[in-house]
């Protein structure tokens, strides 16, 4: 201690670094810092004795508070002052307040991106821009036109020809649909052919309430008119919520339910 | 001797000062790219018209059931809701034909609810404000005598909009075997 002291104060601006950095790092240090530049600047020739140097020390929170009145003075050599003889500790405090700075400007940032991105994912993601039906009308055109065609398909037969019929149900329906197309047929196989009904289906209109990706949901209408043997024309109409799905790039239909 | 422990202490802040400038440059170029990417969401014509759509089946619905929703004993407070459903012509119509159509519901004493079983936007012109639905209908009818009858109906619609609201147009009921009605 008593070494290290003397040497400290014979060469003050060289070491005042060394002594400096190493409290600096501390970031509990920064009190004692202050305290040991500020009695080398107010008493350059301070005292190489260990007394003395506490005498600094000790004298060190009164320094500032002697230069006071002439500090606020003379506030140009008060800075200039503080400039050359608290350089290292304005230095360390501005490169942590730089630091801080920094720190903070990235935070903000990184905040801010945080935001921007999570608006963006929820502006995506809302009900309303996940359904494409009509935003992308090709899309929408497309699955319209395969089920009004699967369901003409599917509800047209001749007291001779269901097979047709039911060949197209096993290639456009699935699932549920497809389930309750074999039941009703299995129901009224016999019917048809005994009571030569004819049915031909049309779809008058057709609106996709919805469209995401690999399913849809349509509204149809459908005008269906059937005929007994070589009797007259009946036309009933009916209306259908059709769910369908995208599979091997083609739209079937999985679940039907008459409104 | 005295010298040497400067240059580490004039050097040190560098790796650092370089590490956090990276890092700021990154944050930075993250959070340009997060905004670039939610004001393309925020501006996509896509999900603009996506709400306008929604907009317009919502409005459409209800401007269809309110149409077929009359109560005998609440006439005046029905026909209004009909008005204020509608715009064009066909609020003229409603308009013109109010006093009669009113005198004749009184007569039936007739109660008619509706519910919507499900609707859909087939066109939708955002720019024109122009808008065309369907609808599947379930109409309720109570006659005086306690008798309830009900009949499934698919309307057409057309919206209109204006003061940025949507309302009907023309509704009509698609005719059944009538060909195909485009």
């Amino acid at each position: 201690m008593r070494l290290t002291r003397p040497r400290r104060a014979s060469a003050p601006a060289l070491t005042r670094p060394a002594t400096a950095d190493p409290t600096d790092d501390e970031t509990t240090a920064g009190a004692p810092v202050e305290e040991a530049a500020r009695p080398e600047s107010g008493m350059p020739g301070g005292e190489p004795t260990g007394s003395g140097a506490a005498e600094a020390r000790e004298g060190g929170p009164a320094g500032p508070q002697a230069g006071e009145v002439p500090e606020s003075e003379r506030p140009v050599e008060g800075a200039d002052r503080a400039e050359g003889g608290g350089s290292d500790s304005r230095r360390s405090r501005g490169g942590r307040l730089r630091g801080v700075a920094a720190a903070g400007i990235v935070a903000v940032l990184l905040g801010g991106g945080c935001a921007f991105h999570y608006g963006a994912h929820q502006l995506r993601s809302t009900e309303a821009a996940r359904n494409r039906a009509l935003t992308d009308t090709e899309a929408t055109a497309r699955v319209a036109g395969e089920i009004d065609n699967a369901l003409a398909r599917v509800f047209s037969y001749t007291p001779d020809g269901t097979a047709t019929a039911e060949r197209s149900a096993r290639a456009v329906l699935d699932g549920r649909a497809a389930r309750q197309y074999r039941d009703l047929f299995a129901r009224i196989r016999d019917d048809l052919a005994g009571q030569r009904i004819t049915l031909s289906t049309e779809a008058v209109r057709t609106g996709v309430i919805e469209l995401d990706g690999d399913r849809a949901r349509l509204l149809v209408f459908l005008d269906q008119t059937s005929r007994r043997g070589n009797g007259k024309a009946t036309t009933a109409a009916a209306q259908l919520t059709v769910t369908a799905r995208l599979e091997n790039d083609r739209w079937r239909i999985v679940d039907i339910k008459a409104r | 001797m005295p010298r040497t422990p400067r240059v580490p202490a004039g050097r040190r802040p560098r790796p650092l000062t370089t590490l956090s400038l990276a890092l700021a440059l990154c944050a930075a170029g993250f959070a340009a790219w997060a905004g670039e990417d939610w004001y393309g969401a925020a501006h996509d014509d896509r999900s603009a018209y996506a709400a306008e759509r929604d907009e317009a089946l919502a409005a459409g619905e209800q401007a269809v059931q309110n149409l077929n929703t009359l109560d005998h004993r609440d006439l005046d407070h029905g026909l209004d809701l009909w008005e204020s459903s509608t715009t064009g012509e066909l609020r003229e119509q409603l308009a013109s034909g109010r006093k009669q159509f009113a005198e004749q519901v009184k007569a039936a004493k007739t109660v008619t609810t509706a519910r919507v079983l499900s609707g859909a936007v087939t066109e939708l012109d955002d720019r024109a404000g122009r808008a065309r639905v369907l609808v599947a209908l379930r109409v309720t009818v109570k006659a005086s005598d306690g008798a309830k009858t009900e009949k499934d109906s698919r309307m057409f619609g057309e919206l209109t909009r204006t003061k940025s609201q949507w309302r009907l147009s023309a509704l009509g009921q698609a005719p059944v075997g009538g060909a195909s009605a485009g």
